[in-house]
């Protein structure tokens, strides 16, 4: 398969901080509208913690009998930074050893892990939305709250979205792909 | 006596002595005191038989400036006035069965006296209410003469005096008794 | 050939300039004005809602004792804090650290307040409040608009000559109304010349702890000390009295203090005093440093004013002071310079009860003629002054430099102070005025015999002045500050301390102890419920006997915006208030036995009828 070039092997230590630094800023947020909340309640999600109006927002959500939701309950923010840590440490190291074959396998794994975290926030959404309290004051249906979007939510309007944390890790995962593409030593 | 009035004029007599009796129940005269935080006024009203009106409010603020209060107990001529009126009245009706021009000119005569006293009266009480003031007062003011008819300012008050139906009824009875001795006069 | 061309090149443009004016210009404007003097009254003091006010006008609640909180324009009501009397709805008063506050007093009597300041201008920290009727003061923090300290202060009888605040908040400073015989002594009214005293106090706020405590007293002759200021610019370090029954009438004052032509102002150097009471040159008297000016003269001097003066105000500058003679039609004008020169050359006219008095002649700089019954005075940023005149019902815009009237205005009715923008400082605002009246008559809905005070606000932003406002008060505002509102920083929401003593803040910890017949409940209040114990089967109730203290420490868990929890006890008597994120102990005796249900009084969420539960106390 052959060598990364010296271009490449900048973009990937390049893609490597990309990882790292995106630990320290939030990966996913919830913003919830109503009308007495007009400045909005955030929940901001960091891979090792979670921020924002979470004590205000667990106590409207006991209305409807959601369960308090607390770094606690998120086992994953425990190991999640040496998880993103580990994906750029082996992002460097593939850059000083500069091989492609390892690079293509190394890209496949940062894309599944991706896809595992997008759908591990799904389970959580899930797990949320519809292991309601059935003896909460306000009955509401099961719901999933999308990933990304627009939700109703009695009166409150909920926006998801991914934030910067995200939008790092996707560029550092996109410089792996043209870096795979584009990077072969032209000269063996 | 010579009856030298007509029927006519023994009437009008009558009526004017009705209408001197009649004053007895309104008022005579009367001044209000304006001021920024009093827009309605406040009144003191005479009447023959008495004082009327926010008197207690009036004298609440004139201790500021040291002047005495005034009541019925301060005028010692009001319970006497009812009955000089009532006495005239008489004295008319008699005049109006007489029929006699010298006893009308008589009457005319008290009559017209009477009022002079009377105006004389007040303006000796305008005068002393408003020259004998208390100098102990917290506020200390120009001694001064309210007066009988008008405007005038005392501090922050501006008073109007004015003479009212009573007084206006006196003047009718004036003219009703001088009618006579013009309608009747000498041919 | 090249002039010409340019010549008729210009004389082009101009008749192209020329068309254009006369096809453009609209010759029916008949002039441009601004869209803010456009404004009707109407929309100068509109705030639409949701929009907020531009300042905060404090007013004192005079004997409700409480702090009104206005915002203006608007002239809305915002809040009533209490200061010196108990208030049932926010349970202060009621609460343990209120109660201790309060030490039992049912009333006071708030006269004058006294925003704290840096440079002679607000600072926003903190508000002093004055107690004629118990002889107090407070501290309001203005972070969260709280009573957070009350001083009983000894020797002192009627702080109506206060509270006024010293251009860095050093002190603020309680001259009294009534004079007294020392040390809560029983002495004659036969001996009052020479055993009453009007004492002053200085009292030292500490911001750091939002408290009080006193710094010193000084002595000063048994007359009635009225209002007062503290000097700025030249006169920083100098504080200023005004008096009355200098006469030292002990009845009937409405007409026995009333009889001198002049009383007089006060004027201390309370730099010099506070040094010499460092050193050491002061008695104890009830436990306070008690300064006398006699023993050690030079810095407490007379300056004759007009009879009987209410209001001494400070010029923005502090290089004059206004002594309004109340019941004189004049105001008068003293300058600084020439009284410390007077000072300096000890140009004195005789003296009283041992104090110099600074002659007359020597200190005025002017008398103007304002009108009847002058009360107090305010300044602009454009060097007027306004003044109250109570008997006239007006209230009078005059030069400072030449003292001529500039304009009147007709407020109703007889106003006692009034307030500018920040218009006793050294840089007044100059856009708004409000003139706190006395009588408000037929002015408002009638309520029958017992009428709200009135309040006019008065634009003062142009050459005349004009009453475009007016808003009905609870009774009764003698004083009011505004202030902008950018200096007011507040908190809505207290800090999850976790230290806080008797704070719980996860509902697993909440806990009922007993130790004797003393019950302490550690308990939480939150949308929609309370815990007292969140192990019990019913952690809403709480089981005592008959006979048994019951101290509820309860934490409002939700620190969330407006969110404030109630506590009221059914048929105990007891009502209270738990601000977000706030701690606070109520006890209570269990004196009676039964069934009593606890419920939110405040109303918090959609499910707070159902924010009950019960207090059950088992006979004996």
């Amino acid at each position: 398969m052959g060598q990364i070039n010296i271009k490449g092997v900048i973009w990937l230590f390049i893609s490597g901080i990309c990882f790292v630094v995106s630990i320290f800023f939030p990966w996913w947020a919830l913003r919830l509208v109503a009308p007495q909340y007009k400045e909005g309640l955030y929940i901001w999600v960091y891979p090792y913690k979670m921020d924002g109006e979470i004590d205000i927002i667990n106590s409207l959500n006991h209305y409807i009998g959601m369960k308090e939701f607390s770094e606690a309950s998120f086992p994953e923010l425990d190991y999640l930074p040496y998880i993103i840590g580990g994906i750029a440490f082996i992002t460097i190291i593939i850059a000083l050893i500069r091989n492609r074959t390892a690079l293509m396998i190394w890209t496949g794994v940062v894309l599944v892990l991706a896809m595992l975290g997008v759908y591990d926030i799904y389970r959580w959404l899930r797990t949320f939305g519809t292991n309601l309290d059935p003896s909460a004051p306000i009955n509401i249906d099961p719901f999933i709250p999308p990933i990304v979007g627009t939700n109703q939510l009695a009166n409150f309007e909920t926006f998801s979205f991914f934030s910067y944390g995200a939008v790092l890790c996707t560029i550092a995962i996109i410089i792996l792909l043209i870096v795979l593409w584009k990077g072969k030593e032209r000269h063996v | 006596m010579k009856k030298n009035l007509s029927n006519q004029s023994a009437i009008i007599m009558v009526i004017a002595a009705v209408i001197l009796v009649g004053t007895i129940f309104v008022p005579w005269w009367g001044m209000k005191f304006y001021a920024p935080q009093y827009p309605e006024g406040l009144d003191i009203i005479v009447h023959p038989t008495g004082l009327e009106g926010d008197i207690d409010v009036v004298n609440g603020l004139n201790h500021y400036i040291g002047m005495t209060p005034f009541s019925n107990d301060t005028f010692p001529e009001l319970p006497y006035i009812r009955y000089i009126v009532i006495a005239i009245s008489v004295l008319i009706v008699v005049g109006a069965v007489l029929r006699n021009k010298k006893f009308l000119y008589g009457l005319i005569g008290i009559f017209a006296v009477s009022g002079a006293v009377g105006i004389y009266d007040m303006h000796r009480w305008l005068r002393k209410f408003g020259t004998e003031l208390d100098p102990n007062a917290p506020i200390e003011l120009e001694p001064f003469v309210p007066p009988m008819i008008g405007e005038n300012t005392i501090a922050n008050f501006v008073t109007n005096s004015y003479f009212t139906y009573g007084a206006f009824m006196l003047a009718a009875v004036l003219i009703l008794l001088v009618i006579p001795l013009w309608k009747d006069r000498a041919k | 050939m090249n002039t010409k061309r340019i010549m008729s090149g210009i004389i082009g443009v101009l008749a192209g300039l020329l068309v254009a004016m006369i096809v453009f210009t609209d010759f029916n404007q008949t002039e441009t004005v601004s869209s803010a003097d456009n404004k009707t009254n109407a929309e100068k003091v509109y705030v639409a809602p949701g929009e907020q006010d531009d300042y905060y006008m404090m007013a004192s609640g005079g004997h409700s004792g409480q702090l009104f909180v206005y915002g203006l324009p608007s002239m809305r009501l915002i809040r009533q804090v209490p200061v010196f009397s108990p208030d049932p709805a926010t349970g202060y008063g009621f609460d343990k650290k209120s109660k201790e506050m309060l030490n039992g007093y049912k009333w006071g009597d708030f006269h004058h307040p006294a925003i704290s300041e840096t440079e002679g201008e607000y600072d926003g920290r903190a508000l002093f409040a004055s107690d004629v009727g118990n002889n107090r003061a407070a501290y309001v923090d203005l972070e969260t608009f709280h009573t957070t300290d009350i001083l009983e202060i000894p020797n002192i009888s009627g702080p109506h000559c206060a509270a006024f605040v010293t251009p860095n908040s050093e002190y603020f400073f309680l001259p009294t109304r009534f004079s007294v015989p020392l040390g809560d002594e029983y002495v004659g009214l036969d001996d009052f010349s020479e055993e009453y005293k009007g004492v002053m106090s200085a009292v030292k706020p500490d911001f750091e702890n939002n408290s009080l405590e006193i710094a010193y007293q000084v002595m000063l002759p048994p007359w009635s000390y009225d209002l007062s200021d503290a000097g700025k610019g030249q006169s920083n370090g100098w504080g200023f009295l005004s008096t009355y029954n200098t006469e030292e009438a002990t009845t009937t004052l409405e007409i026995n203090a009333s009889q001198n032509d002049r009383d007089y102002i006060v004027m201390f150097n309370w730099e010099q005093i506070s040094k010499e009471v460092e050193e050491g040159n002061y008695e104890e008297v009830n436990g306070v440093k008690m300064f006398d000016p006699l023993e050690h003269p030079g810095s407490v001097y007379l300056v004759p004013a007009p009879k009987s003066p209410h209001g001494v105000d400070v010029t923005p500058d502090g290089d004059h002071f206004i002594a309004s003679g109340k019941l004189s039609p004049t105001t008068t004008m003293f300058s600084v310079e020439k009284a410390l020169e007077a000072i300096e050359n000890e140009d004195f006219q005789g003296e009283a009860q041992g104090l110099p008095i600074l002659t007359y002649e020597s200190v005025v700089d002017k008398e103007v003629e304002v009108g009847l019954g002058p009360l107090h005075t305010q300044f602009d940023d454009k060097g007027n002054a306004y003044t109250t005149l109570f008997i006239d019902s007006q209230v009078v815009k005059w030069d400072l430099e030449s003292g001529k009237v500039i304009d009147k205005e007709e407020v109703s009715y007889s106003p006692g102070h009034l307030t500018a923008v920040e218009g006793d400082t050294a840089a007044p605002g100059g856009d708004w005025l409000v003139s706190l009246n006395k009588i408000a008559k037929d002015h408002y809905l009638s309520v029958g015999p017992s009428h709200p005070e009135s309040m006019d606000l008065i634009d003062i932003s142009g050459e005349t002045i004009e009453v475009v406002g007016s808003a009905p008060s609870q009774p009764e505002p003698h004083y009011a500050q505004i202030i902008n509102a950018d200096k007011i920083n507040t908190t809505e929401v207290y800090d999850k301390d976790e230290d806080r003593e008797n704070a719980v803040w996860d509902q697993a910890d909440t806990r009922i102890e007993r130790d004797g017949d003393e019950v302490h409940v550690y308990g939480i209040a939150m949308r929609s419920r309370f815990i007292f114990d969140a192990d019990s089967d019913r952690p809403d109730t709480v089981t005592v006997k008959e006979g048994d203290t019951v101290h509820f420490h309860i934490t409002n868990t939700d620190r969330d915006e407006d969110i404030t929890h109630g506590m009221g006890i059914n048929g105990y008597n007891e009502n209270f208030e738990i601000q977000p994120g706030e701690t606070k102990t109520l006890t209570i005796e269990a004196d009676k036995s039964g069934s009593y249900p606890i419920y939110c009084t405040n109303f918090c969420s959609a499910l707070h009828q159902e924010m009950t539960g019960y207090l059950l106390v088992e006979p004996k």
